[in-house]
């Protein structure tokens, strides 16, 4: 079990060799079968701890290397390694096919030795036990993500995505390296458990700066709003299965740290921590949703998405600290729960997402929404298979989404809970915005599902679609069976779960009151669940009435016609819903944040204002965040660099002089301090 | 005898900080070149006292190394390449003989003020020839900053040096062997590189006026390169 994580680690520098080493079929099937196979392993040494529900020391072997390598997986960081598993392995099945397509065009041993050193950093993140070695595996993260992103280099969008993330990414870092240096004092190789005590005698301000660097430094990561730019750029331009790593996974390790930090190494902390992160989550939520109803590019359209359920976590998150910090020690739990559980439901609905969208493009070679449609007829494994990953999207039961909204909105509603009114107003208005983003969110799926797939063609491309290849078909299969698990299981894991809680809040084995059985009833007592009697009246439902339908029309006659024909002859794929037309009601409701720019010309015949020659309509989103914070932070960067760029004379006198002065300086200032 | 060791270090301390005022209010590059080599006597020499009352044999070789490296093999290069360049003078520099005077009798002063922890901490014999060790290596500084030829800003980084190498020897009795050793190997092959940039500068530019050399940065500064904004929200 401890060398389960050596062996993971082991097997990753084996895919990465093995990318260098072999070519083609071969090469791509080693990538894969060593990622799939490191990542199962990290999943299962995961488990293993979460059942135990102890720390447990990882990899000696490594340790006794060099003594400051001191790998761990306690609860928290293992629901996280058997993250990554659920992942990766569909991941690098679906990379065996995907990667095809790849031969010839682009470096194929580059992208399995950035696939393997992604899941490498990842392992080594969610299991460092010092700053010093945390901020090296995410560094790494970084890295492997940013050449992930480069794959397809020679794309102008592909380098523009790549240096926003990294950019933003180092900034981010920059906040995790000060956040690091107040809480452990200023020793990095400080151990996890050192800074956990050194935080208990800093003072309240300084704690709190830490909390906020740590929101931007992992918030930087996650995607949180107005940190998130980056995201929607590079997610969808990576090649598909590392996308859907990238979003289901790296940005999950983002809220990791952020757990980590919060609710554990800065001890518990004051209630208004909770709500900075309930408000900044709400409004990635809501905002990340808003925009993704508006995409056009089936990709980029899931990295917004990404960015609202990212939201959704940090709501969870932060309704943790607030319920702690008022001494709800349950419904904090809950939170926590709910937490961990989104991260996972996530990971898997969006990977499947990004495969299914990554299948799409395989096959008509585009991401344009405006180019598909009539796809569920020469894709159908694709097209189930996304249908699954959208309703699980769309937080409907009986899939994983739902299970794991469900718990955050019962731990939202417990807030009424709190004694403050305050504190409960926060949350009420929470779970308001939840429920909103919620809504959205189904909109938003059923416009992705529907235009893609079903309808008529609108481009040749997408007429002679063909479907995937097997491999991609098991990656993609796999996922769907872990959104159903996820929707069917939560009282078989939420206890689980609830050992990663208990471990970060640091009370022991208090044992949450989730009861194990086939319902699942929360400790705010509001209500419980059972998703097996959920989805069996759904199927009954469903049954009842198709069986009436069936009883009340007589047997069905098979009559071959248009889709959507309506009955009208001369039916062409112009003639149905596009995508942007499907968000036009929502883009007037919601015109005050769009903010629209809107651009109509008509043609008229000379003569007469009657004959209309051609309507031209253009529009698009003001980019506000680019246009109201990056681009005056850009400007004020570069003004302040123009002004020190003054400093750079050329002139070797001046440069010497420099120097000297400074050496004059440092000494008189040394001379004064003693 | 003490008193007498303490007195022969300080006369040749202060001897070589005579020897780097030269460099202030000479003109031409013979002068500057015989200061410098008349400077690396007068170390050299320091180094062979403090090794006699300081019973340290090794010290010995210190000093017949450094007096053939920077009284000898040095000194030999520059005339060399002098002779190569022609007789040249340093007459426009920076800042003018007077105030460059001035300014070296501050940098003196302020030696004093930033050893004098050191000074005060110390009972070494010593220890009265370190701030004026402080202030070789600040006047030393102050050339390469001050004056244009490129060849003088090279005497300058020697006078530097010089004076590193007699703090070392004022303040600690000297260095082991071996690192004294590195440290003349450094110098000889920094003053060696400089010496081929040297010649390549005055064979491409005509000139070792280093004030030429801000011609090669970038000259244009375009303030309005397109800010490219964000594709996200």
């Amino acid at each position: 079990m401890q060398d389960l994580l050596f062996a993971t680690l082991a097997i990753y520098v084996l895919g990465m060799i093995s990318a260098i080493v072999l070519r083609r079929a071969a090469g791509r099937a080693a990538v894969a079968v060593f990622a799939a196979l490191g990542s199962s392993m990290g999943a299962a040494a995961g488990v293993s701890v979460l059942v135990s529900g102890r720390e447990v020391p990882l990899a000696p072997a490594l340790s006794a290397l060099h003594p400051q390598v001191q790998l761990q997986a306690d609860p928290l960081g293992a629901v996280f390694l058997v993250l990554i598993g659920l992942v990766a392995v569909p991941a690098a099945l679906y990379g065996f096919g995907y990667s095809k397509s790849y031969e010839g065009r682009y470096s194929l041993a580059a992208l399995g030795v950035v696939l393997n050193a992604l899941l490498l950093f990842l392992t080594l993140t969610v299991t460092a036990t010092s700053p010093i070695l945390f901020l090296f595996a995410w560094e790494g993260m970084t890295l492997a993500g940013f050449a992930a992103v480069l794959t397809e280099h020679d794309r102008q969008p592909t380098i523009r995505a790549a240096t926003w993330y990294v950019a933003i990414s180092h900034v981010g870092f920059l906040a995790l390296v000060v956040m690091f240096l107040v809480l452990s004092g200023g020793d990095l190789s400080a151990s996890f458990a050192d800074i956990r005590t050194n935080a208990e005698s800093l003072s309240p301000v300084a704690l709190g700066a830490a909390f906020l660097l740590a929101l931007a430094g992992f918030g930087a990561k996650a995607g949180i709003v107005p940190l998130h730019v980056w995201l929607p750029m590079a997610h969808p331009v990576a090649p598909s299965h590392i996308s859907a790593l990238l979003s289901g996974v790296v940005v999950k390790v983002a809220i990791y740290g952020f757990m980590r930090i919060s609710l554990d190494l800065a001890g518990a902390g004051p209630a208004w921590w909770g709500g900075v992160a309930l408000g900044i989550g709400a409004v990635s939520a809501i905002g990340g949703v808003l925009y993704a109803l508006m995409q056009q590019d089936l990709k980029r359209l899931l990295a917004f998405s990404t960015v609202e359920n990212v939201g959704i976590m940090l709501i969870a998150a932060g309704a943790a600290i607030v319920f702690r910090s008022y001494g709800l020690d349950e419904l904090a739990i809950l939170s926590i729960v709910a937490c961990l559980y989104h991260a996972l439901a996530h990971g898997v609905f969006k990977a499947l997402l990004f495969l299914g969208a990554g299948s799409v493009l395989h096959a008509t070679g585009s991401r344009d929404m405006e180019m598909f449609g009539g796809l569920s007829k020469r894709m159908p494994w694709t097209s189930a298979f996304f249908l699954l990953g959208a309703v699980a999207a769309a937080a409907l039961p009986p899939l994983s989404g739902f299970a794991s909204e469900w718990m955050v909105f019962q731990a939202l509603l417990g807030g009424a809970r709190i004694a403050d009114p305050e504190g409960g107003a926060v949350m009420s208005v929470a779970a308001g915005a939840l429920a909103l983003a919620g809504g959205l969110a189904a909109a938003c799926f059923v416009r992705a599902f529907g235009i893609t797939f079903l309808g008529l063609p609108r481009s040749e491309e997408s007429e002679v679609a063909h479907e995937s290849p097997r491999s991609m078909r098991a990656g993609m299969g796999l996922l769907a069976l872990g959104c159903i698990a996820l929707g069917l299981l939560p009282s078989v894991i939420v206890p689980l779960l609830a050992r990663a809680a208990t471990g970060v809040e640091g009370r022991g084995a208090a044992v949450p009151s989730m009861q194990l059985g086939l319902a699942l009833a929360t400790p705010s007592g509001l209500s419980s669940f059972s998703p097996f009697a959920l989805a069996t009246m759904l199927l009954v439902a469903a049954a009842a009435i198709g069986l009436s339908i069936r009883m009340l029309q007589g047997p069905f006659r098979t009559r071959l016609s248009v889709t959507w024909g309506c009955g009208r002859f001369g039916q062409t794929s112009r003639m149905q819903y596009t995508a942007t037309a499907f968000a036009e009601p929502l883009r007037r409701v919601f015109a005050s944040v769009y903010r629209p720019l809107e651009d109509v010309s008509v043609d008229y015949h000379p003569d007469s204002k009657y004959f209309v020659y051609r309507i031209t309509y253009a529009s698009d989103l003001r980019q506000s965040f680019a246009a109201y914070f990056y681009h005056p932070l850009l400007l004020a960067v570069r003004i302040v660099a123009m002004r020190v760029r003054r400093l750079q004379s050329g002139s070797v006198h001046a440069y010497l002089l420099y120097v000297s002065l400074t050496v004059l300086l440092v000494l008189l200032v040394a001379r004064v301090w003693h | 005898m003490d008193s007498l060791f303490s007195q022969l270090t300080a006369l040749g301390s202060s001897l070589a900080l005579v020897c780097s005022f030269m460099l202030l209010w000479r003109r031409s590059l013979d002068s500057f070149a015989s200061a410098f080599t008349i400077q690396s006597i007068v170390v050299s020499a320091v180094t062979a006292v403090v090794g006699y009352f300081g019973n340290d044999s090794d010290l010995y070789y210190v000093a017949g190394l450094f007096l053939l490296l920077k009284a000898v093999l040095i000194p030999y290069v520059l005339r060399r390449t002098r002779r190569r360049i022609g007789a040249l003078r340093e007459d426009t520099p920076y800042v003018n003989t007077a105030t460059s005077l001035l300014i070296g009798g501050l940098l003196v002063l302020l030696s004093y003020v930033v050893t004098r922890p050191l000074v005060v901490l110390s009972d070494l014999p010593t220890r009265s020839g370190i701030p004026l060790a402080m202030g070789i290596v600040f006047i030393g500084l102050f050339v390469i900053i001050s004056r244009k030829k490129a060849l003088t800003q090279i005497i300058g980084f020697l006078v530097l040096e010089n004076g590193i190498a007699l703090l070392a020897i004022l303040g600690t009795y000297g260095i082991p062997l071996i690192v004294e050793l590195g440290v003349f190997l450094d110098v000889l092959m920094g003053f060696w590189v400089m010496q081929v940039f040297l010649y390549q500068i005055d064979q491409t530019f005509d000139s070792i006026d280093v004030e030429q050399l801000n011609m090669l940065t970038e000259v244009t500064i375009r303030p309005a390169d397109r800010v490219s904004g964000g594709g996200g929200a």
